[in-house]
């Protein structure tokens, strides 16, 4: 036998060997047919797993995996927006907002075995100030924790707030085990848990996916057909997170183009639920350049947008109007806030009357660089312009690089200053505050918007709004008119939230409090 | 002797490249406007802990002894917390960079295994259909868009043909319910170690794909550079000597002309290898692999400093030494190549 002989006998035989390996059916359905597995396809990562510092896409993970004292239920059909109970069973406030008592559910264990107490409840709260990452700032006005016996803690507060809602945060009020008190974030991120939820977490490749699996014994039940294991497949290419869904890959997933959706619904394996989202698209105007230091210029600019048709082209008409900053679904939103429409001849007229007839004006409208729909709403409002002689600059940037330059010098800043808001907790105060509240140095006001009659109504209405929401509701919606009034940002649209899924999931409740966010406890097959 | 030299030599010069480059990173990073305290104060900070942040990361420690802070660090190999996740940066190294070297590697010896023989049998018939092909086959690998030639081999392999997965480095039955111990990161090593063949195969069945895509682009180079060099060397006066001598083809082909003509394309594919570790983002995207190069894309977007900084010393490092073995292996092949 020579040499060549033995080359060719080997390749024969690993091609032999090759054959019947048995390969497995690599585009076989993993999600369908009973399987006992929730598959998600996220489109982004996790980067952070620690419950006192996350931030970010990581609360899909940790909201099955930890609990906080309460849950926001949004309003549905007629039923108002709720509280409901997680590791609080019951919480009442004093007179003047100030003292917050909160029972605890008995019997709850952290997935280490330990119980729930008190000293538990104030330890991670505690943990969450001290580290003060992330959105710890919710807590600030937490002056002291106190646990007089194993299942009542006491809250006292600098000032009244709902903290009974500042606990539904989905983001730095998750509850942890007492033996994970000196953990630091490493250890988080290496993939442990110290919740109470449903589901730990079993395995974590980063980049990859996370594992949860259910744990036994969770004291709050689960349905009929539930879920064992909740996988979350991080994939961050669009069209791989569809070809996962259609394929049966994957059970869950969202951030498809819109302009697949038709073809999506049309597909009976598959359900493509549109809810509203708290998140809502504005133009916050630069008070404090000319010429929109003007309110009337400020006005045609806004009569001029057109709204109707950045739902239809940016969200294939799935969206819904922006009345004012507050979105629907949340308190304080009001369904009749006088917003402008589009009317380029009322626009046209307001420009003549302030002297900028075919000006030639240019103004620079900044926003997120790969965000398609900030731009699609920037060209159409460009094409608008244009017709009135304005010239609008479309500047796409990184964040980071955006929001730079609007914390710079007011005066050398952008015209426009295009972004989502989000509430960190629901309140109206979130975004009232953040983004019209007087600011001695920009932080999120990236208008300068600046009127101390509205500063003074809002903080009022927060201070109410731990004691008598129904007043300080009405209050937070006449700062909103008055910011309306005032013409100081372009109120977009409300993003919907699209969510896919495959047909024989049952039990889905999108909760717009919690962006992204799958209960998976509550899901069946 | 000589090599010994030469290698020592090389490796001393590098050391300039890798300090030069970690003041550019330094500098660069100073030059960019971009605030790391709001950074690494989270998504939406106040403005108190944008200030406490500043303390934490001692911004206001002048220049020079930050970048003798950082270049300390660099050369231990603490490459510090990331601004944007707070995680430690060797901690995800240890995860991203063994993907992507796997990856990185197994499309390298792809593209040797189809580029060059390819070459040299285009050569030896040329102007018959099987060069014609070949020509075909590298202009095509060279010209398709890498994102296009992903998602043609996804939909032929995996949706039509089932045959192969669509993306990831495990599957996910694997990673439930046999998963594989952390050792090296390298799946196919790691697998090995542990015993289980069909991780293995699971993870090589992985591989295929990715490593297909970004294996297109040297292997077609490498084929028309092979193609043409031995062109030149088979109308070459010793080639004449060998036939006469009556030496097979094949031992004529590989063992007297391939020497002579693989130095360009070795080289070729060594820097493509260098290339592939950060380069190949669009790769690890559409397979959702996960690399390196996703790592650094996504902390360039968030002008995440440090795992710049990070991911381009270890690149820099990488290519270096990628380079050195290049030349060496070089000297090897063809000894005419000196040691200079």
């Amino acid at each position: 036998m020579n040499r060549r002989d033995i080359l060719k006998s080997a390749a024969l035989s690993a091609l032999a060997a090759s054959v019947p390996l048995a390969i497995p059916r690599w585009s076989m359905a993993l999600a369908q047919d009973g399987s006992p597995i929730f598959t998600l396809a996220h489109p982004a990562g996790f980067p952070d797993l620690d419950p006192a510092t996350s931030f970010s896409n990581d609360g899909a993970v940790l909201a099955n995996v930890y609990e906080g004292l309460t849950r926001y239920i949004p309003d549905k059909d007629d039923a108002p927006a709720t509280l409901a109970p997680v590791l609080a069973t019951g919480w009442e406030t004093s007179a003047d907002g100030l003292t917050w008592t909160f029972k605890l559910r008995e019997g709850v264990k952290f997935h280490d075995g330990t119980d729930l107490t008190a000293e538990a409840v104030k330890g991670s709260i505690e943990r969450t100030i001290q580290i003060a990452g992330g959105a710890a700032f919710i807590w600030s006005p937490v002056t002291a924790i106190t646990a007089p016996d194993p299942t009542t803690v006491v809250f006292t507060l600098s000032s009244p707030q709902p903290l009974d809602v500042i606990a539904a945060s989905g983001f730095a009020a998750w509850i942890i085990s007492p033996a994970a008190m000196d953990k630091d974030n490493a250890w988080f991120n290496a993939g442990n848990d110290a919740g109470s939820g449903p589901f730990k977490i079993d395995r974590y490749e980063p980049g990859q996916r996370a594992i949860l699996t259910r744990v036994a014994d969770y004291w709050g039940g689960a349905p009929e057909g539930a879920f064992d294991t909740a996988v979350f497949e991080i994939v961050e290419d669009a069209v791989l997170d569809q070809n996962m869904i259609e394929g049966g890959q994957a059970d869950w997933t969202y951030g498809l183009a819109y302009e697949n959706l038709d073809a999506l619904k049309a597909n009976a394996d598959l359900n493509v639920v549109v809810n509203p989202s708290f998140e809502t698209l504005f133009g916050m105007y630069n008070t404090k350049k000319a010429p929109l230091d003007r309110p009337k210029v400020r006005q045609a600019l806004s009569l001029a947008f057109p709204y109707d048709d950045v739902v239809s082209a940016g969200t294939s008409g799935l969206g819904s109007r922006a009345k004012g900053v507050i979105p629907s679904g949340i308190w304080g939103h009001d369904p009749d806030a006088p917003v402008p429409n589009t009317d380029l001849e009322a626009a046209k007229a307001l420009l003549a009357e302030e002297g900028l007839t075919d000006s030639n004006l240019e103004l620079v409208m900044t926003y997120a660089t790969s965000d398609t729909l900030e731009a699609t709403a920037g060209e159409l409002w460009k094409a608008n312009l244009a017709q009135l002689g304005i010239n609008l600059i479309l500047q796409p940037m990184a964040w980071e690089a955006q929001w730079e330059l609007a914390k710079s010098d007011p005066a050398a800043a952008q015209d426009i200053f295009v972004m989502y808001w989000w509430p960190t907790y629901v309140t109206p105060y979130d975004y009232l505050f953040n983004l019209f509240h007087s600011e001695e140095a920009p932080a999120y006001n990236l208008g300068y918007y600046s009127n101390p009659d509205y500063d003074k109504l809002i903080d009022d209405a927060a201070a109410l709004s731990g004691t008598d929401r129904t007043k300080a509701e009405a209050m937070f919606k006449e700062a909103q008119r008055m910011v309306i009034a005032d013409n100081a940002a372009v109120f977009i649209l409300d993003k919907p939230n699209i969510h896919i899924m495959r047909a024989d999931v049952k039990g889905y409740q999108d909760n717009p409090a919690y962006g992204h966010v799958v209960f998976v406890n509550e899901l069946s097959r | 002797m000589d090599l010994v030299r030469y290698t020592l030599r090389r490796v001393f010069l590098s050391v300039f490249v890798v300090v030069g480059v970690t003041f550019l990173v330094f500098v660069v990073a100073q030059v960019v406007p971009s605030d790391p305290a709001a950074l690494y104060a989270g998504p939406r900070p106040t403005a108190e802990q944008i200030a406490k942040a500043r303390v934490t990361l001692d911004l206001d420690a002048p220049l020079p002894q930050r970048f003798v802070r950082f270049a300390t660090a660099m050369g231990t190999g603490d490459f510090g917390v990331s601004y944007k996740s707070r995680r430690l940066i060797s901690q995800d190294l240890r995860v991203y960079l063994p993907a992507t070297l796997e990856l990185a590697s197994f499309s390298t010896f792809l593209a040797l295994l189809l580029g060059i023989p390819a070459g040299v049998i285009a050569a030896a018939r040329r102007g018959s259909w099987l060069d014609r092909l070949g020509s075909l086959g590298s202009i095509l690998s060279v010209a398709m868009p890498t994102f296009f030639f992903a998602m043609l081999l996804q939909l032929v392999f995996s949706q039509w043909l089932g045959i192969l997965p669509l993306a990831g480095r495990l599957s996910q039955q694997m990673s439930i319910s046999d998963p594989l111990p952390f050792l090296t990161g390298f799946n196919l090593i790691d697998a090995v170690t542990a015993g289980r063949p069909a991780v293995f195969l699971d993870a090589l069945a992985h591989l295929i794909l990715p490593a297909l895509t970004l294996a297109a682009y040297p292997a077609g180079i490498a084929m028309r550079l092979t193609r043409a060099a031995m062109i030149e060397i088979l109308a070459g006066r010793h080639i004449v000597a060998a036939r006469a001598l009556g030496l097979s083809a094949p031992r004529i082909l590989f063992g007297h002309a391939l020497p002579n003509a693989v130095g360009p394309a070795l080289t070729v594919i060594g820097l493509s290898f260098a290339y592939a570790l950060t380069g190949a983002v669009l790769v690890e995207i559409i397979f959702a692999w996960p690399g390196l190069g996703r790592y650094v894309s996504e902390a360039i977007l968030s002008k995440d400093f440090p795992v710049i900084a990070a991911a381009t010393l270890v690149v820099t490092l990488c290519y270096v030494m990628m380079n050195l073995v290049i030349d060496l292996t070089q000297t090897l092949v063809d000894p005419r190549v000196a040691l200079t």
